[in-house]
């Protein structure tokens, strides 16, 4: 099962290579990266696809502990799609 | 900003202008920071110049690492962030395993770290590392201050993040250019400032958590170390007074009920009591207050408490349900959610009674047959003498399973041990921040030959400010908790794990100008206990333990907590 979470963010120096980080050390494999940087003023949204490696490992857990990161807005879930596998 | 490279001295003569290390000193003063742990060099310079003739007592440690750790321990027992800081590069590298250690165990901790000037960032300058990328998943929020006009609101900043939520580390990672520069500053710098969030209580959750508790027959309240970090032992002891509920704790929640009072069945886990993972195991409702499941308490996670519904408090909504399912999760403040919680309680006088029984009939002996120290006999005796005064700092092996098997505690300030981590050397650090943050404590640091070694330097630390540390050593000549599981799980294939050829470590402490004594027999544990709790100053008793002495009951790795081994 793939997943879609949009992020949106103050930006801050490091805060893209914190949150990727914190996805990937929570077990879960990146699969897409999508980073669009904040006009002035404005807020950084990510836009992960990702997809959880073996393990007791939940979405809304994920949410809550990117949510919790010092200067996040707003986490979302944007779909939960079957991981399509190749004939 | 202006590159100017003003020392602190001149800044002084010009008002309107002071420097960026004058702004970090006067931003430390601001939050009240009464203790800073550190280690100068190159980078941090500036700051060290800034900080002659401020209020903050610096306390020079002899290596970063135990500046982390004792400001870890400091923020323990104060509740208000520990500070410590390091210089660039190695400096700021022998900080990491500090922060990780606060990381795990949710410890409020501000890092500073000097770093190269901005212009050399990027170029293997002397002394540079990317500190901020390095730290980057052991902290909760890190700053990399590119303009000295930041320093007072990153500051103030840094410390509400550091103590707000789950606790935990941030690091402010200083350029020297930055510290150096001399700035205008008008008045008063205003700092950014928000409000905590306050959270309601869930109406609908309690009234759900409340009819379970009712209809529970066999309830066990399994308790951790967020009673501590949000200060709700009040709390708890409240609700488990009302309902009579039997209680377990993790490690990092001891003391958080007093371990002797009736009902407490002791630490649950790998090495908990068998009447504590007995009650976990039979109970059919489990209401977990400020603890996560964490592995070394659960066992083998799909078999803890198989048939028990769960309730879970915390105060991280992040907690709730991420190992175990709940049926209810009530995330926010914990003292205020336990106060919320009346339930009436249906009879569960047959599960009291048989808890109760348990607890007397798997009670700890200390019996042992032979003339040696027995080591959990002499930490409950020294617990017993030291009363409610006592805080044991622990290091990390066979003698911290001991000390929270059979010690003492009142109160969950009264045990410092590193739980997350796992941090040999934790101790003797531990140790000296929590004898600077309550110096009318009894503080005694728990040790083992393999720890003592890994940050010994800070004997040093203890001599210098005079610290009244007891370290208790147990020297069993071995790296014992690995020798235990390569004799149980790795058919005896003893790997290096055999410290032969240890130091005299008294010797070594009189080095340090530490009195020091040696106990080798049980029959002199009475005088070497009240040497030790009355010695003014600082003294290290080292006891020489039997290298075969296991830790018990044991839950094998991967077991289930109901398939505990016993001696």
């Amino acid at each position: 099962m793939t997943h879609r979470i949009e992020i949106d963010f103050e930006p801050a120096e490091g805060q893209v290579v914190r949150l990727i980080g914190l996805v990937e050390r929570r077990g879960y494999e990146l699969l897409g990266v999508n980073f669009q940087p904040a006009a002035v003023g404005g807020k950084g949204r990510l836009d992960l696809s990702v997809r959880p490696r073996p393990g007791p490992r939940r979405m809304e857990t994920l949410k809550a502990q990117i949510s919790r990161v010092y200067g996040v807005l707003s986490v979302r879930e944007l779909t939960a799609e079957p991981l399509r596998e190749s004939a | 900003m202006q590159p100017a490279a003003q020392t602190s001295s001149d800044a002084s003569q010009h008002a309107a202008f002071k420097t960026g290390a004058q702004l970090v000193v006067e931003a430390l003063e601001r939050e009240g920071v009464t203790d800073v742990f550190g280690y100068p060099g190159g980078a941090i310079m500036p700051v060290y110049d800034a900080l002659t003739g401020s209020s903050l007592n610096h306390i020079l440690v002899r290596h970063e690492q135990g500046a982390a750790l004792a400001a870890d321990a400091w923020a323990r027992i104060t509740g208000r962030p520990g500070v410590c800081m390091a210089t660039s590069g190695p400096g700021a590298t022998n900080l990491v395993t500090g922060l990780a250690n606060a990381f795990m165990d949710c410890v409020p901790m501000v890092a500073i770290t000097g770093q190269v000037a901005s212009p050399l960032m990027g170029t293997d300058a002397f002394q540079e590392i990317d500190t901020f990328g390095i730290t980057l998943p052991v902290v909760k929020h890190s700053w990399l201050v590119r303009d000295a006009a930041d320093i007072p609101h990153i500051f103030a900043e840094a410390f509400r993040v550091a103590a707000s939520g789950r606790p935990g580390p941030v690091l402010i990672d200083l350029p020297k250019d930055v510290t150096q520069a001399s700035i205008h500053t008008p008045g008063v710098i205003a700092c950014r400032t928000e409000t905590p969030a306050v959270f309601p209580l869930d109406a609908q959750g309690l009234a759900r958590a409340g009819q379970l508790i009712t209809a529970a027959r066999r309830p066990v309240l399994y308790f951790g170390g967020g009673i501590a970090l949000s200060r709700a032992e009040d709390a708890l002891r409240r609700f488990f007074q009302r309902t009579r509920i039997p209680a377990v704790a993790t490690l990092k929640g001891l003391g958080a009920i007093p371990t002797d009072w009736p009902g407490f069945l002791g630490m649950l886990g790998m090495h908990g009591t068998r009447a504590a993972n007995t009650a976990v195991n039979d109970s059919d409702l489990l209401i977990c207050v400020g603890a996560r499941f964490d592995d070394r308490a659960t066992g083998k996670l799909d078999t803890f408490a198989p048939g028990a519904r769960v309730i879970h408090i915390d105060g991280d909504a992040a907690e709730i349900s991420k190992l175990r399912a709940v049926e209810v999760g009530l995330a926010g403040d914990i003292g205020a959610i336990l106060d919320a919680l009346h339930p009436i309680m249906g009879d569960i006088s047959a599960w009291q009674k048989t808890c109760a029984d348990n607890a007397v009939r798997w009670a700890f002996r200390y019996d042992a047959p032979g003339s040696g120290v027995y080591a959990p006999g002499l930490l409950n005796a020294m617990a017993k003498a030291a009363g409610d005064n006592l805080i044991v700092t622990c290091d990390v092996g066979q003698h911290q399973m001991w000390v929270a098997q059979h010690c003492r505690f009142t109160r969950p300030q009264a045990h410092l041990t590193s739980a997350g981590l796992g941090t040999m050397g934790f101790g003797i650090p531990a140790g000296i921040g929590a004898a600077l943050a309550e110096p009318d404590a009894t503080v005694v640091t728990v040790s083992g030959d393999g720890s003592i070694m890994m940050n010994i330097q800070e004997l040093a630390t203890i001599r210098r400010y005079r610290i009244p540390l007891k370290i208790l050593l147990l020297d069993n000549s071995q790296l014992g908790m690995v020798r235990q599981w390569q004799e149980l799980f790795y058919q005896e294939n003893f790997s290096e794990v055999d410290l032969y050829d240890n130091p005299d470590f008294a010797e070594i402490a009189r080095a340090f100008g530490i009195e020091a004594f040696t106990l080798e027999h049980r029959a002199g544990e009475a005088e070497a206990i009240e040497r030790l709790l009355t010695t003014r100053g600082p003294v290290l008793c080292h006891v020489r333990i039997d290298p075969r002495e296991n830790v018990w009951p044991l839950v094998p790795p991967g077991k289930s907590n109901s398939e505990m081994m016993e001696a």
